[in-house]
Formats: C-alpha cells, sequence, structure tokens
C-alpha cells in the first residue's frame, strides 16, 4: 500500500485540488502533470482524487472530474485502472447533485470516454465500455424517471388547460381515450418501478423505456455486424421510430401493453424480423381509410410503426390522410370540459405537447397555417401521382420551340410540412427529362429547343478553351486570387458559359485563345520587350498599367502583346484603339464574375498589376 | 521542345491501376448510395448508365469523379449503375502522424452502402414549391424566396442547401446562398461567413466549387464574398461579435439582391450552423436576428421537432421583415422537412482534418482530386516584421467570461491555444439556460427578455484589439484574415469589413520580432488592416514543410 513517500505526494495533491474550484485548464493540465510524473503513486493520488470529488461541494465537481478525465486521456494507465473502479459511484454521485448544466457537461464527457483518446493510437476507449455502459445505463434509468414522474405531474395542468383551444377537430377525442386512460392508470402519481410488467392493465414505462433501450443497444450491434442485412437495419430504424414516440406522447394503457408486447417479442431474438403484424387490439391498417374517426388515429400510427415494413406506407398515407380533418367542433369540447376558466392562456402557450408532438411529427397541420393552405393541399398534386420516369421518357422529345413545361405544375404546391411529404414525381421531369441535351464532360443539360442546342455548343466550347488553358496553365505556377471587396461583389454579375460570346477583352494570359479567336483577322500586334529598365518599368499612359512580357516562340524573343509604339511611346493596342476610333464606348467598368472564364477575377485587365514588375512569365502564344 | 499537355493526357489516360477489381453498384430508382471515405484515401465512381446525383448535382456519364476525406450519398432518380474503385493512396502528411487505412467497402470505402429509404422527394418538393412562389413573385415586383435553414448539427443542412442550390441553378436560376457557420468554409476557410451567387454548376467533387484563381478551371468558379468570424461558434461572446457581422453580411445581400435581377428572382438560401438549432434562449435570439436581417420567408428545419415547434410558434404565418412584405403580405411559412438516414455524425477528429484540407486547399489546390480537375496552386513564402502589419485579435473569450483557459474534455492534446472541439454544436452553451433538466418537447418558450439583449449588446466596445508587437509566439500556425479595411480603420470597420483573402504564419521569430508568411500571391502583402484567426479555425500545423 501506500509508503510514507505515497502519503505525502497524495496529501500534496490533496492540497492542490482543494485550490481548484473553477474550469481553469492550468491548473487543471497541472494537476495532471503532477500526476503524470507521480505515476508510481497512482493509486494514492486516485484515491485522494475520489475522496475529493466525493467531498467537495457541488461547484467544484465539475473541475475536479475534469482532472480525472484529463489524467485518463494524457497519462491513460495506471490511472485508468485504479479510477476506473470506483468510477461508476464517483460519477453517479456527483451527477446527481450538480445542476442540470453541469450534467449536460458530464455527458459530454461521459461520451469523450465511450471512444478512444484524439489523436491516439490506441483505439481503445478511455475507459472500458463497461464502466461507461453501468454509467450510461444508470442515467437513462434515472432519466426515464424524471420525465415519468414529470409527465404526471403535468397531466392535470394538460387536460385543463387544452380544451379552450383545440384548432382541429381531433382534440375532442382526447379527453375521452387518452386522459381518462391516464386517470385509472397511474393515479398514484410515482411510476411504480417494482410492478411486473403484465400483470396489471397499466404498464411499468420507466422499465419499458429501458427494455426499449436495451433492445436498441443490441440492435444497433447487430446492424453494425450486418450492415447490409435490410432486415437488421429495418429493426433499429422502427426501434428508434418507437423510442422517439414514446418519448414524445403520451401512450394509453392498451398502447402500452401493445409496446410491452411487441418488445417482449423482440427480445427472443429470431433469425427474421419478428412478426409483421403485431399483436394488436386494432389491427394495423396497410392502406388506410380517409380518416373519419379520429380517435383511432394515433393507435394505428403506433401499431404500424413497430411493423418495419408499413412505415413508409403509414407515411405517405398519413400525409395524405391528414387533410380531411373534421372542422373543430368546439362546442363538444367545451361540453366534457365545464370547468375551463375561459381566460386561461392564449392559444399558442396552452397547446397540449402531444398535439403539438404530433404536429411537428407532420401528423396534424401547423397550428396557424391558413386554411387555404390545407386546402391547397389535395387538389393539384392527386392529379398525377406515381407517374413512372420511364413511361415519360419514352416519348420522343419534340422539339418544339418550347421546351416541355411541366414546371406549371409546381406552381400550386404548398409550402407547408404535410406537403412536402406527398410524392410528385413527375415534377422530376423538370430536372432532367425536360432538359434531355446532356453535357458529356460536366452532366450539364440543355433542352433540345434550337436555342438550348446553341447553348450546348456554347458550352462545349467552353469546356475546350478551358481544357487548352488548362494545358497552358500547367506550365506556370497559378495562385488563388484574392477575394473581392463589397463594391466589387454586389456590382458582379454571374456570366454563364454558354451566354454567347462575353466581352472577353483583357483577361492577361487567361483569355489568349478567347481573344485570339476573336481577333484572327487583323495581324496582332505586338512589340518586342525592351531591354532597358526603365522602359520596361514605364506603364501604358492610357490605362496607366505595366506591360506583360512575354516569351514568343516564334520570334524566339520576349515580347509585349497588344502593344504599339507611337511617337516613341508605348501604348496598348487595344488602349490606343479606343482612344483615337472613338469606336465602342469606353468599356463599362462593370466588374464581371467570370464564371465563363474563370482566370480572372475582376478588373485585372491588361496586366497582371500586381506581380512584381519586370517579371517573366513564360506564356505560349500562338504565332 | 516540350509539347503542351502531354503530361496532363498520359496522367489521365495511361493509368494501369490494378489496386482492386472495382465493384458495381446498381441502384434502383429512388435508391441512394452512401459513401464515407478517410483522408488520405480516395475513391473513384463513374457513373455507368442511368442518371445520378451527388446532393443534386448531375454526374456526367462515364466521367470518374473522385473523392477523399468525404462523407456522401449518391442518389437516383431514375437508376443507375456505378462503378466503385480505390484510388491511390495520398499522401498528405496528416498533422497527427495517424495512418488512416482503407476501409473494407467497396474501393476502400471506410463505409458504403445502398438505402432505398431517403427524404429526397421531401426535398425536391421543397425545392418545387420554391420554385411555385418564384413564378408567383416573378412579374409583380416581389423578391424571390429568402429559405434559411435550420437544425442540429449533423442533420443535413449543408447538403440540402446544396441540393436545393443545385436544382435552382438547374432550372436556370441564380440562387445566393449565404454560409453562417463558421465551423465550415463555404469556397472559403473556416472561422468565414460567406455569401456567393450561383449560376453554373457546382463541384461534384468539391463541395461547393473553388474561389477564383489566377488560372483556369475546370469546374467554373464562384466568386463568394468572405466576412472573417474568427470564433467557433456564433454564440461566443454572446452573439456581440456574430450579429453585427451577419447584419453587414446582410446589407451587402440586400443591396446584391436589389441590383441583380437574376438573383432578385431567384431569392436566397441561408445556412446555419448546428447551434442555433440547439434551441436555446441565445440561440433563439440568432436566429432571430437572422431572419430580421435577412427578411426570411421560409424557414426550413431539419431534423429537430422541438425546434420546429419553436419557429412555427414564433414566425409561422407572421409578416415577412422585408419592407415589401406589407405591400405584398408577404408571410413567412415554417415548414419541417425529414433528416436524412444516411446523415452520419462526424467525429472531431474528421472535422479538424476536414478544416484542414480546406485551408491546405486555400493555398495549395486540390491535388488530391482526380487528374483532370487537380489544380495545384503555388503561394509564396515571405519573411517580414511583424510590427508592419496591422493585425486586430479578437479579445472575446469563448461562450462563458473567462473561459480561455477553460477544460473541455473533449477536446484534447490539441495544443498550447484554447481550441473547442468538435463540430461546435454541443459546444457552447449560454449561461442563461434555465435550471430545467430535459424540458419536454414543445414546452420551451422564448425568453421574454430577448430585446434587453439585442438592445444591450448592440453598440458596446468592439472586442478587437491591436496586436502589438512583442510578436506573439501563438500566432504560429494560424491563420490572419486580410481585410479590404485600411490600417487607420476603426475596430468597428476592420470587424465589419470583408476579407480579401488568408495568410498563414509559419513561423514566429520571437527574438527579432519577423514572423514567416504563407501568402497566396506572390508579391507584397497588402497593406491593410488584418484580423488574427487565434481561436478558429485551429491551428494546422506543418503547412509549410
Amino acid at each position: 500500500m501506500a509508503d510514507y513517500a505515497s502519503d505525502e505526494v497524495a496529501e500534496d495533491y490533496k492540497c492542490s485540488l482543494e485550490d481548484l474550484i473553477s474550469n481553469d485548464r492550468f491548473q487543471i493540465s497541472n494537476l495532471t502533470v503532477i500526476a503524470k510524473e507521480n505515476t508510481e503513486h497512482a493509486e494514492a493520488i486516485s484515491k485522494v482524487l475520489e475522496n475529493h470529488i466525493a467531498k467537495t461541494p457541488p461547484q467544484s465537481k465539475l473541475p475536479a472530474l475534469y482532472v480525472v478525465d484529463s489524467i485518463v486521456k494524457n497519462v491513460g494507465t495506471p490511472y485508468t485502472l485504479f479510477l476506473g473502479r470506483k468510477m461508476y459511484t464517483t460519477f453517479m454521485n456527483a451527477y446527481t447533485l450538480v445542476d442540470s448544466q453541469t450534467r449536460r457537461k458530464l455527458d459530454e464527457m461521459l461520451k469523450t470516454w465511450k471512444e478512444p483518446v484524439p489523436g491516439s493510437l490506441d483505439s481503445r476507449p478511455v475507459f472500458s465500455p463497461q464502466i461507461t455502459r453501468d454509467i450510461e445505463t444508470a442515467l437513462i434509468k434515472a432519466r426515464t424517471k424524471y420525465l415519468d414522474s414529470e409527465r404526471l405531474r403535468r397531466q392535470p395542468e394538460i387536460s385543463r388547460g387544452r380544451g379552450s383551444v383545440t384548432p382541429t377537430g381531433w382534440q375532442q377525442t382526447h379527453p375521452q381515450s387518452m386522459s381518462r386512460a391516464n386517470h385509472y392508470g397511474n393515479h398514484g402519481g410515482i411510476p411504480k418501478t417494482s410492478t411486473p410488467p403484465g400483470n396489471r392493465s397499466d404498464v411499468d414505462m420507466a422499465a419499458l423505456h429501458q427494455d426499449l433501450e436495451r433492445l436498441i443497444v443490441a440492435a444497433r450491434a447487430e446492424f453494425g455486424n450486418h450492415p447490409f442485412n435490410p432486415t437488421s437495419q429495418q429493426r433499429l430504424k422502427s426501434l428508434l421510430d418507437l423510442q422517439g414516440i414514446m418519448q414524445r406522447q403520451q401512450l394509453n394503457p392498451e398502447e402500452q401493453k401493445l409496446v410491452r408486447d411487441q418488445l417482449a417479442s423482440f427480445k427472443f431474438p429470431q433469425p427474421t424480423v419478428a412478426p409483421a403484424v403485431a399483436p394488436a387490439p386494432n389491427p394495423p391498417m396497410p392502406a388506410p381509410a380517409p380518416v373519419s374517426t379520429p380517435p383511432v388515429q394515433s393507435n394505428p400510427a403506433l401499431s404500424s410503426l413497430l411493423n418495419p415494413e408499413t412505415i413508409a406506407e403509414l407515411l405517405k398515407a398519413t400525409a395524405v390522410n391528414q387533410k380531411p380533418t373534421p372542422p373543430p367542433q368546439i362546442p363538444n369540447v367545451l361540453s366534457h370540459m365545464p370547468q375551463i376558466p375561459p381566460t386561461t392562456s392564449t392559444p399558442q402557450s396552452a397547446e397540449n405537447p402531444l398535439i403539438a408532438a404530433l404536429r411537428m411529427r407532420g401528423l396534424l397541420p401547423p397550428a396557424s397555417a391558413p386554411p387555404m393552405m390545407n386546402s391547397g393541399a389535395s387538389a393539384p398534386a392527386g392529379g398525377l401521382p406515381f407517374l413512372i420516369p420511364g413511361q415519360l421518357r419514352s416519348t420522343p422529345p419534340v422539339p418544339t420551340p418550347q421546351a416541355p413545361t411541366p414546371v406549371n405544375v409546381s406552381s400550386t404546391i404548398p409550402m407547408n410540412t404535410s406537403s412536402m411529404k406527398i410524392p410528385r414525381v413527375a415534377l422530376i421531369v423538370s430536372l432532367y427529362e425536360a432538359k434531355s441535351n446532356r453535357c458529356g464532360t460536366c452532366g450539364r443539360r440543355f433542352s433540345t429547343t434550337e436555342e438550348g442546342r446553341e447553348q450546348k455548343a456554347r458550352h462545349l466550347d467552353w469546356h475546350f478553351k478551358t481544357n487548352q488553358r488548362m494545358v497552358d496553365a500547367s506550365q506556370r505556377a497559378q495562385t488563388r486570387s484574392w477575394y473581392v471587396d463589397e463594391g466589387d461583389w454586389i456590382q458582379s454579375r454571374e456570366v454563364d458559359d454558354h451566354q454567347g460570346p462575353t466581352d472577353s477583352e483583357g483577361n492577361a494570359e487567361g483569355a489568349a485563345g478567347a481573344e485570339d479567336a476573336s481577333k484572327q483577322g487583323p495581324p496582332k500586334q505586338w512589340i518586342r520587350a525592351p531591354n532597358d529598365a526603365m522602359l520596361r518599368n514605364t506603364p501604358c499612359p492610357i490605362c496607366q498599367e505595366k506591360f506583360e512580357s512575354t516569351w514568343s516562340e516564334e520570334v524566339q524573343d520576349w515580347i509585349w502583346q497588344d502593344a504599339v509604339t507611337v511617337n516613341g511611346r508605348v501604348y496598348h493596342a487595344s488602349c490606343y484603339d479606343e482612344v483615337t476610333k472613338d469606336g465602342p464606348a469606353p468599356r463599362s467598368f462593370t466588374p464581371q464574375a467570370r464564371t465563363g472564364t474563370p482566370d480572372s477575377v475582376l478588373g485585372k485587365r491588361k496586366a497582371e498589376g500586381i506581380e512584381s514588375p519586370g517579371q517573366k512569365v513564360r506564356i505560349k502564344t500562338e504565332h | 521542345m516540350s509539347l503542351p499537355g502531354l503530361e496532363l493526357t498520359q496522367a489521365a489516360e495511361d493509368r494501369p491501376h490494378a489496386v482492386a477489381p472495382p465493384s458495381q453498384i446498381a441502384l434502383n430508382p429512388g435508391a441512394e448510395w452512401r459513401f464515407e471515405v478517410e483522408f488520405g484515401h480516395t475513391i473513384k465512381v463513374k457513373l455507368l448508365n442511368g442518371t445520378a446525383e451527388l446532393f443534386g448535382t448531375e454526374l456526367a456519364e462515364s466521367q470518374t469523379y473522385t473523392f477523399s476525406g468525404s462523407k456522401g450519398a449518391i442518389y437516383t432518380w431514375h437508376g443507375c449503375e456505378l462503378e466503385v474503385s480505390a484510388g491511390e493512396t495520398v499522401t498528405t502528411t496528416t498533422v497527427d502522424g495517424s495512418t488512416s487505412a482503407a476501409g473494407h467497402g467497396a474501393g476502400g470505402c471506410q463505409s458504403e452502402y445502398t438505402s432505398t429509404d431517403t427524404p429526397m422527394m421531401e426535398y425536391a418538393n421543397m425545392h418545387f414549391a420554391l420554385e411555385s412562389i418564384r413564378e408567383e413573385s416573378q412579374g409583380s415586383g416581389k423578391d424571390g424566396p429568402r429559405v434559411l435553414l435550420l437544425g442540429p448539427s449533423n442533420a443535413g443542412k449543408t447538403s440540402l442547401a446544396k441540393i436545393l442550390t443545385s436544382y435552382a441553378t438547374k432550372l436556370g436560376g441564380q440562387p445566393l446562398v449565404v454560409n453562417l457557420d463558421p465551423a465550415e468554409g463555404m469556397l472559403s476557410v473556416p472561422g468565414t461567413l460567406t455569401a456567393t451567387t450561383f449560376r453554373t454548376m457546382l463541384d461534384v467533387e468539391n463541395g461547393w466549387g473553388s474561389s477564383p484563381l489566377s488560372g483556369p478551371s475546370p469546374v467554373p468558379v464562384k466568386l463568394p464574398l468572405v466576412y472573417s468570424y474568427p470564433l467557433p461558434s456564433p454564440l461566443d461572446a454572446e452573439g456581440s461579435v456574430y450579429r453585427p457581422v451577419v447584419s453587414r453580411l446582410a446589407l451587402q445581400v440586400t443591396e446584391r439582391m436589389a441590383k441583380d435581377e437574376e438573383v432578385q428572382k431567384t431569392g436566397i438560401i441561408v445556412d446555419t450552423p448546428g447551434v442555433l438549432g440547439s434551441g436555446n434562449p441565445g440561440s433563439l435570439e440568432l436566429i432571430n436576428h437572422i431572419v430580421t436581417e435577412f427578411a426570411i420567408t421560409n424557414i426550413v428545419v431539419l431534423g429537430s421537432e422541438r425546434l420546429y415547434h419553436d419557429m412555427v410558434k414564433q414566425y409561422d404565418n407572421k409578416p415577412s421583415s422585408s419592407a415589401a412584405a406589407v405591400a405584398f403580405d408577404e408571410r413567412v411559412s415554417v415548414v419541417k422537412l425529414s433528416k436524412s438516414g444516411g446523415c452520419v455524425d462526424r467525429d472531431a477528429a474528421f472535422l479538424k482534418k476536414t478544416r484542414e484540407s480546406q485551408i491546405r486547399s486555400y493555398f495549395f489546390g486540390n491535388s488530391a482530386l482526380s487528374t483532370t480537375s487537380a489544380i495545384t496552386l503555388s503561394p509564396s513564402t515571405i519573411q517580414l516584421d511583424f510590427a508592419s502589419l496591422t493585425v486586430y485579435n479578437y479579445t472575446v473569450v469563448s461562450t462563458e467570461d473567462e473561459d480561455e483557459d477553460d477544460y473541455d474534455p473533449s477536446n484534447l492534446n490539441m495544443g498550447d491555444s484554447f481550441l473547442p472541439g468538435g463540430g461546435g454544436d454541443d459546444y457552447s452553451e449560454p449561461k442563461q439556460e434555465s435550471d430545467r433538466a430535459t424540458p419536454l418537447p414543445g414546452i420551451v418558450g422564448l425568453s421574454s427578455n430577448q430585446t434587453n439583449h439585442t438592445n444591450s449588446s448592440s453598440f458596446s466596445n468592439v472586442p478587437l484589439k491591436r496586436v502589438l508587437p512583442p510578436v506573439p509566439t501563438a500566432l504560429e500556425n494560424t491563420l490572419i484574415a486580410i481585410t479590404h479595411a485600411p490600417t487607420t480603420a476603426s475596430p468597428a470597420d476592420v470587424r465589419d469589413a470583408s476579407v480579401k483573402g488568408f495568410l498563414y504564419v509559419a513561423n514566429v521569430d520571437a527574438e527579432k520580432g519577423k514572423i514567416m508568411l504563407l501568402s497566396p500571391i506572390r508579391g507584397t502583402i497588402p497593406a491593410q488592416a488584418m484580423i488574427w484567426a487565434k481561436r478558429w479555425p485551429d491551428e494546422v500545423v506543418g503547412l509549410v514543410g
């Protein structure tokens, strides 16, 4: 056991720990270093840490636990072994005493313990999974209990506060099915953890949650082992869905029972997925008829969820069927709730969480959605459901002047959550088939119209030029351009490559191809680059930009492109033309975001102004 | 004489790769092939027949696409066949020295599978619903829809943004996409907020594409407007830095929209960080700020029912905050879309590598991609006196008052400076979080004291301080943003200035007061005010070999 030295180290460590009252990185790393340097006293230090965490006031527990965290991650063994022994008690004791914010931090820390140390070669988690799993299970259990008691505590308020709002007809049934259930189900007010499941009509929710959690863990593991097995995939998904439902909704005893039975059937692992039909009091509805009787609405959702196969159908069905919600029958509701004070609250804040949950799942329309939205959802979409794209494609594209415009259909798609779930495969045509003329290089689509063909031709041209220039560019250094400033950005316009010859002037070297093509007629104006440094640095008098030397293969010398000597002064030929010819109006200075000719950003016209003067760039020119 | 391009064609064509036999994957209509490729490993994907799209961007037939360090999904509306093979292992020196082994999936994917259960129909519906708003507003003088995407981290917000953007451009629109997530850069490095108009296709291999280069690029470049926000979470400093930068960005976006007809027609798509989807009061307040500043008309919530409920309560069917809202009776609508089952949690290590690769490709280009689209950039190094630069630093600290020195268990072994962990999702919690534990869904209300917060922090001191010599050694391995503001600008102007580019501090010589910088462009460093990205993005060690 601890010898004399160990005692001393431990005592020192204890003192330092007591100074640690806040989340101070330096103190923590200091304590970590001490621990690292004294691994021979690891056991003593671990004990000090445990005692300290147990005794220190709640607000100091987190920093102390961070010390533990830092030590186990930075030092590792033997601390992980010593600290791991009592980690469950240490952690849980601390967890129960701290506030919710600190708990969240602890949760996060715990999460990191399940993973390997970041950047470490060791792929094992920080603590052995056994330790973290125990803690997690306990936490889940505690949380479930909390949720349950919370739910029960809220129960009376909810059923009281609700009736006055009821924007939808669904709610009128609620008082009967749900709250009554809860009234005789859980009147005690405390979850009965000890009740063996199955003996009573009500079900122990905490245990259910636990079971579910365990099953999910198992299913995850199975899924991890057989990621390609669709059954394990579906099973995991349905379990997760079920968990979501259980956390969000209150279940009446029948539903609880149903869940429990279903879980029980899951518990005995079978090679294939559990029975396709849940042992439900209400048979699942594979293709639900339009919901005319609201009371069952929550039940089919639940029972079908347990059956993985029908989830997708259900989603579709609910999305479609929810629209004909019966109009609110408020008088009816009020008669059930005679005791409501009429001024309880505003509709929004008093909303029943269950309703809210349903709404969030898209099973009910948004509370304040205008009625016209809802009615609009059913109208156009029904017209063209499930069109098979293949059929559409088989009809030969007719090169009419107008492109086929299935887009029109979209003008009626309402913007609400339920509308989003309606499959409208026919619309996809506008993204694909409507533009069947496809660029082989980048997958871009064009219409088959005359215009589309022209656009494509120009687009291909662009590819060709870009490729050429890529080849050129591969021989010299490329750099990232500076980003533009606000003014330029606002003025910039995206130019598409197929928009025809946009003004391709300038663009020092990059646009050479384009320029050559357009100016093939007149011979290019160039002069030999002067050797004199002074001359070389003299800018064009018109645009005040320096000339750029390029290497001409033909002349075998450095030349200045687009340059002309007039009266002993060197001008840019294009500048000189512009000024003297009085021809085209001075170039507009609207900066172009040259996405089409992506070599230059903005305003870089004659030369690379940024480049240091006299610097020679080797460029291929066509001569 | 060297023939131009010979090297390139050779490299592209005769590439005898016999690593592993390519696997073929047949997808039924409506199915999706999901894959995860580690950094350091590449896979090649080829569409053999049919149609396929990656987050809305269509793949061309029999072109080879290369992926590395990415998690994606290739979806097909009509069915298709894909061929997947392993690419060469890229020997990028990973910082932590960890070796990333190829996985066991097809082509060496870490994980890959086919799923038939996707929310793509919902996403397409969302697009078409937006398209109908666009059509409706056209000609009426009304602006196109302004869409805000909300949801927790890893819910697929950015993927949805890409899908909506791709589809809109496919129909000839020009959406203006705004990225408000400092954890992930869009067309820039992390630690930035950006706005970009998209007209051309997105880059299949490379996310959003690339910002302009000095030379040509096989996929048209995009032109972003960039602001520096060198903090990991919008909630840092209680939003007192985030808010004004967002406002500034929104102002430019609004102006662009007013002047650019195409953008006006198509509207705006705003992508947000996951922490805004966490539903605590601080983030609800920031959402409100964004909704107001961008005059949002459509809120899309992904993967969080609680947030959806909050949003419905707060905004649904309320008039939008645009000036034209009254004239056109323009109202906000809130819609919930399903989170894709393919969304995977990207762990801290992966996100860190993603950030690192974004920074790397800002300076060096994308050499890891296929030869046809690989672009190698040549940044230059320059050594200069630190005293000659005007560098500002945010003096705010993250999340809580003095937690610069806090210990964070999720963030270990990451060097000296305080670096937040992970994806910035669950990382920061505002202090005003109430004591209630695990609230039931739908019971969270907005804090009623919203206005107090906005007022108190609107014009308090700007927490930007000039960094004066001696040169701090912590500069090493971090980024410095060059703004467009002059060196004489006030701190508020520097904060609000858009960014010209980034420098990487390769080396600090504290004794001589000199620093070695990596600059994207040769030549002198622009004499402009700079912002030191001290805390975010996290440092990249060894960018310069």
